[in-house]
């Protein structure tokens, strides 16, 4: 499936926008879960400090009673050091789990239930103590007996081993919680991962098929080109052949057309000389009245053959001319050409300098291009055709307007170049476009003298340096003749051999 | 023309009766008189010049001058002409080669082989008639050897 450039940039867009989703979705999964995983130790923290305080507490509690229990026994100060160090400590202690208590949903109620528990408890501790110091041992004994501080202590016990569970079980939650964190955010680096990967694969496959389709598209022009110019190369090669055929032939016919008209005119002349004696004679005789045959004999000597012999001669001068005229042409192309490095634009200034002679009398101008390269070819034959291009233009300009001459180039495909001779002259009708090209055929008012050989002898001049000609007009308008050059002859005439 | 011990014979090989006739008439115009033996195709003229046997034995002790048409309906004029350079019998003779090809190639060639004279004959009648009878002037003082 061919891509195209537009197709292209809209995948790529695409997959690029594929792989930014899929980065920023690994992003933000990142940062979330490393909120959640703060919130989660932070968390942890505040169980272990809960559970710790509460666990305090309750060993100062402990150590409390073991205090009061040792002095009610042995009635002496010594053993109630644990007591009095735990009092000490234990508001710190109560204080610390009453202020973590509070940020627990529910903990008021506990909290105020263990300080309502542990007032009770420390209530019975400083009575038994208090009494135990004034003597009353007893009284001590009994209110110790009496199960109050007993039962709430087994209270406080209950409530500090349920917030201590409580601590524990949101410890194990957090870790729980923790750990799927940390396997959300291994899934989603994992995936995202993939995502990115066959994004850039995507990407990397459809730049390769489309570069690859590039290239081919590239060696399909670059065959194409070739051929164009093999095809140049060869149509080239072909006109110059069928021109050298052309030529070949005309001069084999007119070297055999001349072998009889040699004898045609000769013994027209011979004749000629014949019937001057007998003219002679026959203007010095008389001839009698009634004789027939002696008055033909003198008219015919006189007249006729005279008259016969002049049609002869006048018909076979004009046939000596065309055959010369195509002698010329086919002389041509037999004509060695040598390539040489010419200007183009000097050597048409030059042709022009020729012929301002002219030009000037027609109030005319001619412009020559002065970006004109420099080619390799045959000088005289240029000289030649451009010479006969301009003297045409001359000969054929519209006497209404005054001439204007223009003389361009432009490059063409195949190492060629082609040079434009522009007038504003009379112009060719469409009609006569290839036929002004023809041996002896003119076109248009028969105004100028001319044999009708200028126009064929150019292209035959063209064609032998690998070229061709073609003409563009509109009658009345004026003309452009097309001159089409290789810019390197040897080149052409390489592929002729 | 020197005619001292054999007068001179002007074969004329010309396939074209027409210009056979106009050469000869304007070589007598010329006032040359010698013997003028026209041939229209090259197997007969060159039965003539090296006889039946091929050798050219028969041309040893003749005084030859050759005139000659390139294009001949059985063979090239070039190979008359190379074949009458190479028997020393007729090595000697002068050719005159008198044709309508004014091929630059073609005249060198000629030239290269031995011919002594080249002449394109010129189309229009005047010029044909004055180039034959200067020929012929030119035949009339010019030193023929004998062939062999």
């Amino acid at each position: 499936m061919p891509i195209s450039s537009s197709t292209l940039v809209r995948t790529t867009a695409a997959l690029m926008l594929a792989g930014l989703a899929a980065l920023l979705v690994i992003v933000g999964m990142s940062l979330w879960l490393g909120n959640r995983s703060q919130d989660h130790f932070n968390e942890v923290l505040a169980a272990r400090d809960l559970r710790a305080a509460t666990l305090d507490f309750r060993t100062a509690l402990q150590d409390a009673e073991t205090g009061q229990r040792g002095f009610l026994l042995t009635q002496d100060e010594v053993y109630l050091a644990p007591y009095n160090q735990a009092r000490q400590e234990l508001e710190s202690h109560r204080q610390r789990l009453t202020n973590l208590l509070q940020s627990r949903p529910g903990g008021d109620a506990i909290s105020a239930a263990i300080n309502d528990a542990a007032a009770v408890k420390l209530n019975e501790l400083e009575e038994t103590i208090r009494l135990a110091r004034a003597g009353n041992r007893e009284a001590a004994l009994e209110l110790v007996q009496a199960d109050t501080g007993q039962i709430a202590m087994s209270d406080l016990r209950e409530l500090l081993t349920g917030v201590v569970q409580d601590a524990d079980q949101r410890l194990a939650e957090s870790v729980a919680q923790q750990r799927g964190s940390a396997s959300a955010l291994y899934w989603t680096s994992l995936i995202g991962a993939l995502v990115i990967i066959a994004v850039v694969g995507g990407s990397a496959w459809v730049v390769i098929l489309y570069t690859r389709e590039i290239a081919e598209a590239r060696r399909l022009l670059s065959t194409t080109n070739i051929t164009l110019e093999e095809r140049v190369a060869e149509r080239t090669a072909e006109l110059a052949r069928a021109n050298e055929e052309v030529q070949r032939f005309a001069y084999i016919v007119t070297h055999d057309l001349r072998a009889p008209l040699v004898n045609i005119m000769g013994f027209t002349s011979e004749l000629e000389a014949s019937i001057k004696p007998i003219r002679d004679y026959m203007e010095r005789s008389d001839v009698a009245g009634d004789d027939q045959l002696a008055s033909d004999a003198r008219l015919a000597a006189t007249e006729d053959l005279p008259e016969a012999v002049g049609f002869i001669r006048s018909s076979t001068r004009k046939m000596d001319g065309l055959i010369n005229a195509i002698l010329k042409i086919s002389r041509d192309g037999r004509r060695p050409i040598r390539a040489e490095s010419i200007d183009l634009t000097n050597m048409l200034q030059a042709s022009a300098n020729a012929i301002q002679h002219q030009v000037g009398e027609l109030d005319g101008v001619i412009d020559v291009a002065d970006d004109l390269p420099t080619i390799l070819s045959d000088r005289m034959s240029l000289d030649q055709i451009f010479g006969n291009l301009l003297d045409n233009a001359v000969k054929y300009a519209d006497a209404s307007r005054p001439l204007r001459i223009k003389i361009s180039g432009e490059k063409l495909i195949g190492n060629r170049i082609a040079i434009d001779v522009a007038d504003n002259g009379r112009g060719i009708a469409a009609d006569d476009h290839e036929r002004v090209f023809e041996l002896f055929r003119r076109s248009g008012e028969q105004s100028k003298p001319g044999e009708g050989i200028g126009l064929a002898h150019v292209r035959t001049l063209v064609r032998n340096l690998g070229g061709d000609i073609t003409v563009t007009s509109e009658l009345g308008k004026g003309s452009t003749f097309r001159v089409v050059l290789a810019r390197d002859m040897r080149r052409f005439i390489g592929s002729m051999q | 023309m020197s005619s001292e011990a054999k007068p001179v014979t002007i074969v004329m090989i010309e396939d074209d009766e027409g210009h056979a006739r106009l050469i000869e008439k304007n070589i007598r115009r010329a006032g040359v008189s010698n013997e003028i033996i026209p041939f229209t195709d090259g197997t007969s003229a060159l039965a003539h010049l090296f006889g039946s046997d091929g050798s050219g034995d028969v041309s040893a002790s003749r005084h030859l001058l050759i005139l000659l048409d390139l294009n001949l309906p059985d063979m090239s004029g070039v190979s008359i002409l190379e074949k009458v350079k190479a028997n020393p019998n007729t090595k000697r003779a002068p050719v005159v080669v008198l044709t309508t090809t004014d091929d630059e190639r073609e005249i060198q060639r000629c030239y290269d082989l031995g011919a002594n004279v080249y002449i394109t004959k010129p189309v229009n009648y005047e010029g044909f008639a004055n180039a034959i009878r200067q020929l012929g002037l030119f035949f009339s003082v010019m030193q023929i050897p004998e062939s062999a």
